[in-house]
Order: structure tokens, then sequence, then C-alpha cells
């Protein structure tokens, strides 16, 4: 036999199964569904171009006047992101710890909160916007009401499952005292589960800020509807400086919480 | 003909800490050598240097006729084998693909993005199990395996190499006697066959003792003690273990006379 | 008794506990942000009976479009798994030079950090936009929207994932000589496999959601029908889209959680 042909670390050189069904499974599947998304590489590849025209457009003085209008409407997209987590954030509390195996009064009550919470954040945030807005109107209004909605749905989840994992051994100690079914969660289950709590909520807060940005899409306040609006307009001078501004928050709030959450942990 | 030359090594670390001070020593092409010395006295740090896990701040080492530089490392390195304590396999890979990382150095990167090794390799790979007793288990998932025949499987990857020389870092300090019993004999045994220079850290004297041919002992980052495994006597011992200059308390004592 | 009481010593003084102050300021804020975005939660009130019937209006499903639906989801599917395979290779490309213990020196390493914090703080509408502007409408600039926002993610999830593994395995490998490229194929990848798919199963879960909104900014799959259907107040076909929408990512939900847990 020859020594130098090539063959897989397995019996008989081979690949081995589980990873060659896995991957030639996600391959088929990429291939069949290449149609439908319409990959095209001649279409991919004449866009370079034209993404680079695009990128030399951006390079345009910033429409100066408009500055003071952005400085409020990032003001209004941050203010939207924090009211919609405050609001998420006193609504998911209880409904984490129905939600969480350990600490919900009864099966039936968590089963029902657990779906309640999967159906809530099902959809997008966008969709509940649109929804929102057709209800009430445009405005920042529906876009706090759809961002909380959404919000409630991850923070229940998030937080009923920090209350599943923690030690059950302290929970015991406090209980052998007497302690009441509220008193038990206030005393044992708090303590344990608030640093990892505000993990969650900095997290939340970070991926509501994008989704903040981008609401204004639909008209539901914030940065997102001048961002369209210049997109649309091909109006160069304010997308640039929309698009970074964007950014700058995001990346802020990011270094933000990843300092703040070492400190705490 | 002298395997490794270790001169004037110096090491300091990052945080300030002198663990080498200077240290200097043959060590002759197939010899057997046990490195001796108290917790903190620089034998990991010794043995890295060796392989280039870290990087002298003064001296030198060379092995064969090659000095350890930054630009040669992965040559030399394909000549040295090394053994941890903590064995250091990769849990999720096949005992058989973890014997075979011991063949990386001569594949080429694109095979291994596709992890393909040569049915060369893979015979290579067999006869190192045959050597340590782990045929049966080649397929097996490397944390599967109890510590002993996990650490098998590091002299097999470090077999598979074949390597001038091996060093191992406390090879059997997670091990029960029994086990660091066959471990020790294996490595002596690789050493007297094969000719390849062992080099091992250990804390137990009375192993140093039965499979040594040649004894450093290492204190507070200087040599005490280089020299023949017989040598060993009670005043060559309380040096090597003595702390600080102190006098050689009662505990040091009782030990000794069990070494 | 009482002797041990007159002669109890006194605690020391409590510390000052900060949290009532946090909470006042917490809920001043609140209200200050509400003054300032108008908002009067009061019509909400008010409006209760008003919004129930609003969305009793929803009431009536109307699935007769029911094959364009399925033909928009698949579509959306597709997107979200196109999408999630670019984020997967960007991401299996750059998560070793974002990793402190694999990469190679200090420049590279920031310059992979920040390219991955750059994709992540970028919302994927916004690049959805911006590829629409470069490619024309369609799924395709959906799909590379989702993947470079994701990528982020995926790419940070890695190279924390590769940092957490025990550095004597690393060692152990390269202790033989191995190349760098080969430490990460042998000792990285294998050592974090299963971590490694699920953050990519979670991906491809939020990249199904994200989808099924892309249409709104002309990136091909099911949101640009709800975006028309509710522009056109035409509440029945509006609700058989939501219904739609929302079985299949259930079903995906269940899907991925399902196999997530059979990896562990
Ligand atoms: N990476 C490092 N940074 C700073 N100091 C270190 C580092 N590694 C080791 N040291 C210090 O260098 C000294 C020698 O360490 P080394 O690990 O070589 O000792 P050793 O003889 O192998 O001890 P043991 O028998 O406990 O394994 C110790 O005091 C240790 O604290
Ligand atoms: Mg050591």
């Amino acid at each position: 036999m020859n020594s130098s042909r090539l063959c897989w670390p397995t019996p008989n050189g081979l690949p081995a199964v589980a990873p060659a069904v896995v991957v030639s499974v996600c391959l088929l599947l990429l291939v069949i569904s290449a149609s439908a998304v319409e990959l095209d590489l001649v279409r991919l590849i004449t866009a370079i171009p034209r993404m680079f025209e695009f990128a030399s457009h951006l390079l345009v003085l910033p429409d100066w006047e408009y500055l003071p209008t952005l400085g409020t409407n990032m003001l209004q997209t941050m203010e939207m992101t924090f009211l919609a987590t405050s609001i998420a954030l006193v609504i998911s509390l209880p409904l984490g710890v129905l939600a969480a195996v350990n600490a919900s009064p009864h099966p039936v009550v968590f089963h029902v909160t657990r779906n309640l919470l999967t159906l809530m954040r099902a959809l997008p945030e966008l969709v509940w916007a649109l929804v929102f807005v057709s209800a009430v109107g445009l405005g920042p209004l529906p876009g706090v009401m759809a961002l909380s909605f959404v919000t409630v749905g991850f923070m229940g989840k998030f937080f009923a499952e920090s209350i599943e994992v923690i030690d059950a051994r302290q929970v015991e100690g406090v209980a052998a005292h007497g302690a009441g079914w509220l008193q038990l969660r206030t005393f044992a289950f708090f303590p344990q589960v608030f640093p990892d709590f505000v993990g969650t909520v900095m997290y939340i807060l970070d991926h509501n800020l994008r989704a903040a940005a981008i609401l204004g899409l639909v008209g539901a306040g914030g940065i997102g509807y001048d961002l369209v609006m210049a997109m649309r307009m091909f109006d160069y001078g304010r997308l640039l400086p929309i698009a970074l501004s964007i950014y700058v928050a995001v990346t802020l709030l990011d270094r933000m919480s990843d300092k703040f959450r070492r400190r705490l942990i | 003909m002298s395997q490794i030359i270790i001169k004037d090594v110096a090491k300091r670390y990052a945080n300030g800490f002198n663990a080498l001070k200077g240290v200097s020593a043959e060590i002759p092409a197939g010899s057997f050598t046990v490195i001796l010395g108290p917790s903190g006295a620089g034998k990991s740090t010794l043995l890295r240097t060796i392989n280039g896990l870290e990087t002298p701040t003064s001296g030198s080492v060379q092995i064969g006729q090659q000095t350890v530089t930054h630009t040669n490392l992965r040559e030399v390195r394909s000549q040295v084998g090394m053994v941890f304590q903590h064995f250091n396999l990769v849990d999720r890979l096949s005992v058989m693909a973890n014997v075979l990382t011991g063949r990386l150095s001569h594949r080429s990167w694109l095979g291994s993005l596709f992890y393909l090794f040569q049915r060369g390799d893979m015979d290579i790979a067999h006869e190192a199990l045959i050597r340590v007793g782990l045929t049966d288990k080649a397929w097996n998932r490397a944390d599967r395996l109890s510590g002993g025949q996990q650490q098998r499987v590091g002299i097999a990857r470090a077999l598979a190499q074949q390597p001038r020389v091996i060093l191992a870092d406390e090879p059997v300090a997670s091990l029960d006697p029994v086990t660091s019993e066959e471990i020790m004999g294996l490595l002596r045994e690789i050493c007297t066959r094969d000719g390849i220079t062992v080099v091992v850290n250990l804390h137990q004297v009375e192993l140093a003792k039965r499979f040594a041919d040649r004894v450093i002992g290492l204190n507070d980052g200087f040599v005490v003690y280089d020299g023949p495994a017989s040598g060993l006597d009670r005043a060559t011992l309380s040096r090597i273990y003595n702390r600080n200059g102190d006098q050689i308390d009662e505990q040091l004592e009782t030990m000794l006379a069990y070494a | 008794m009482s002797a041990i009481e007159t002669v109890r010593p006194p605690l020391p003084k409590k510390p000052f506990n900060p949290t009532p102050v946090w909470l006042t300021a917490w809920l001043a804020l609140l209200w200050l942000i509400v003054v300032d975005l108008e908002l009067s939660f009061e019509t909400l009130l008010y409006g209760v009976d008003d919004i129930f019937e609003y969305f009793s209006r929803y009431g009536s499903p109307n699935f007769a479009d029911l094959s364009r639906y399925v033909e928009l989801l698949i579509q959306t599917l597709a997107t979200a798994l196109w999408g999630s395979a670019l984020a997967f290779v960007v991401a299996v490309v750059l998560a070793p030079f974002a990793a402190r213990n694999l990469t190679p020196n200090a420049t590279v390493y920031r310059i992979a950090r920040e390219t991955l914090n750059f994709m992540r703080a970028m919302p994927d509408l916004l690049l959805a936009l911006i590829f629409v502007a470069a490619l024309g409408l369609g799924p395709l600039p959906g799909a590379l929207a989702l993947g470079i926002h994701t990528a982020g993610f995926l790419g940070k999830f890695f190279s924390e994932s590769l940092e957490r593994v025990d550095a004597g395995i690393y060692e152990a490998v390269s202790a033989t000589g191995a190349s760098r490229l080969q430490v990460v194929m042998y000792a990285g990848w294998p050592s974090i496999l299963r971590e490694a798919l699920g953050y990519t199963l979670y991906i491809f879960d939020r990249n199904v959601r994200m989808a099924s909104v892309l249409g709104l900014v002309g990136a091909g799959g099911i949101g640009l029908a709800l975006h028309d259907t509710l522009r056109m107040f035409n509440y029945d076909q509006s609700a058989a889209l939501i219904i739609v929408i929302l079985i299949t990512i259930l079903v995906i939900d269940y899907l991925s959680t399902w196999i997530r847990g059979k990896l562990n």
C-alpha cells in the first residue's frame, strides 16, 4: 500500500459518518436554496464597483444644518431604548419567577408562562411595530410598545433560565428557617441571580438600542425614519452622520456594559 | 556527544520573578535524566525552555547541532516530544487522532485544513499505540480513558513524532503508585530500546533512584546537584530540598528517611 | 438576662445603602423620558376598548393566498440559511485571529476584534438598505446583510470559546512542532465544536426571525407582503400572514432547541 496516500484518522480512512452527514446535509440545503435567494455570482461581482461608487458618495461633507435634528432623534432613540427596557424589566421579573421550574407555584402556571414568553418573542419588534403603528398611529409610542412587548419575551426567558441554575442548598437553608413563599423568592433566589440578571439587562439594552435605531423604518419613532429617508433620497450628507452615530452609540454601550459586567462578576 | 546543551540559562518572568538563575548542564544522547527539586525550584521552567515553550532571558539551549531560536522553533519541536502532568489531550478527538497530532509537523497546511493524514502517518501512530499497549482503544474518545491510559496516549503522541528527545514534566504526579511504576517503566524502555534521550521532572526521589542514569538537583533556580542517581545520599537530598538555607526541619528528615 | 441586655455592645454603624437613591433616580429619569417623548399612557388606558376593537379586526384570517405565502416563506428561510452560512464561514476565519491565545500578534488581534465589533454594531436592516442600493431588490442583499451582521456575533462567541480552552492543550499540540493553523484545527475547533454548533443554531434561529422583516427594505421574503397588507388595512390577510410567520418561527425555535439539547 502506498504510504503517502491521504486518508482520514478513522478505522477505514474514510470521513467519519456523523460529521460527513451533517456537512453534506448543510451543503445540500444551501445548494437547493441557492435559487430561492437568487444567488448570482455575476450580479455579486458587478455589484462590487457599485459598492465602491456608493462608498465614494458617502465621502461628502455632512449636512451641518441637519446635525441638531440628528442629535434630537438619536436622543429619542436612546430614550425609547431605556424606557422600553425598564418597562420590560418590571414585567419580566414576576414572569421570570413564574416561568422557572424551581420557582413556579404550579406546573400549569409554569407551562402557561413559558409558552406565553415564547409567543411574545416569536415575532420581531418590527412586525409588532407595524401592527401598533396602525393601532395607535405614528410616533415613539408604538415603538416603545413593540420593544417592551418583545423584550418581555426574551428577558422573562433569560431570567427564568438563570433562576433554574441556582444552588438549591442555599434555598433549602432559608426554607429550613420557615421562610414564606415570597420571602423565599426575595431572600434566597434573588441574591443569587442578581449578577446574572444585571448581565441579561445589559445585553438586552444593547440589543434594544440596535432595534430602536431601525424602528423608525415603519414610523415608530427614533432615528430609523431619517435613515430610510436619507437612503431613499440619496441624501448622502445625512446618511454617513446617521450611520456613524448609530455605530458610535452601539459601540459605546457595548464597551460600557462589558466594563460594568466585569466589575460586577 | 551531548544531545542537549544548556548554557547559563536564566529566566525572568514578566512579573519580575527569577525562576532560573543561570543553569548549565549537558545531557548526553540516549541517557535517562531526572530533574529533582522542591516546588517552585524551576523544574518546569527549565523543561519548557528546552523546547521553546519559554524563551530564556539570557543563555541558550542547544539540541543536537541546533540552538533553539524563534526561527527554528517548529523544526526543534518536531524532534522533541513532550509529555505533560495533566496529559493535555484534545478531549473530543479519538485516541488515534491525538496520537496523529504528533505527525503534524510533517503535514501540509492544506491537508490539516481537512484533517487529512497519510497512510504512513497512520502506520507510525499504530506502531506507537502498540508500544504503549493501547491498540484496542484506538477509536475511543480521549476523555473516556483512565488517567494512566491517557498518559500512555500522551507518550504515544510523543513517540509518533519519532523524536530524538522526550521531555516529561511530572508525568506520574496525577497517577496512583502502580500506574506510576508502569509509566516510568515505559519511559525507561523507550530510552533504552530506541536510544531516545529522556528528561523527566519528578517529585518521587525513590523513582528517580530506580530509573535514572543521572540526576540534576534544582533549588531556587540553581543547579545544586548534577551526578549519577547513586549519588543521592541524605546530605545531597537535603541540599536539593533545602528551603532558604534553613535548618532541615523534622518533616523533611522523615520524608528523606523514607526516600 | 437583663444584665446582658444592658451591656449589649452597639452594632457598628450601618453602611449607607444606595439602593433607594438609585431607584428614585431611575424613576425620575423614566418620568423625564415619558415627558420628553410626549407619550400619553392615559390615552392608551382610555383607549383600551378601541385597542380591543382594533385587534378583533384580525379575527378572521384569510388564507386564500396561502401558496404565495409559502413561496415567500421558503425565500425567507433560504435567506436566513445563506446568511447564517456566510456568518459561519466569516466567523470561523476571523475568530482565531480575535482569540488572545491564538492570534499571531497584538495588531492582528486588535484589527480582528474591531472588525467583529463593527459588523456587530451595524444593524442588519441598515446593512440591508445599503446592499439593496448596490445589488437591487431581492433576497440576496438580505442574506448578505444578515451574514455580515451575525458574523460579528458568531466571531465574538467563537473567539471567546477558543480563549476558554485549556492552555495546556494548545501547548501540547504546538509542542509537537505544529503550525499555528494546525493548532487551531486540532486543538481549537475540536475542543469547542459543540459550543460552536450551538451558537450557530442560535444565530440561524435569530436570522429566520430577522429575515421575516427584511422585506420592509426590499430585501426579499415574507416581510414585504405583511407590510403591504397592513398598509392597505387588509386585516384578514395580515392576520393570515402573521399566523404563518409565527408558526414558522415557533417550529424553527423548537427544532433548534431540540437539536441544541441533543448536542449537550
Ligand atoms: N508564567 C509565570 N509567570 C510568573 N511566574 C511564574 C510563571 N511560571 C512559573 N512561575 C514561577 O517560577 C517559579 C518556578 O516555577 P516552576 O513551575 O518552574 O517550578 P517547579 O519546580 O516546576 O515547581 P512544581 O514542582 O511545583 O511544579 C515558581 O516560583 C513560579 O511561581
Ligand atoms: Mg512544575
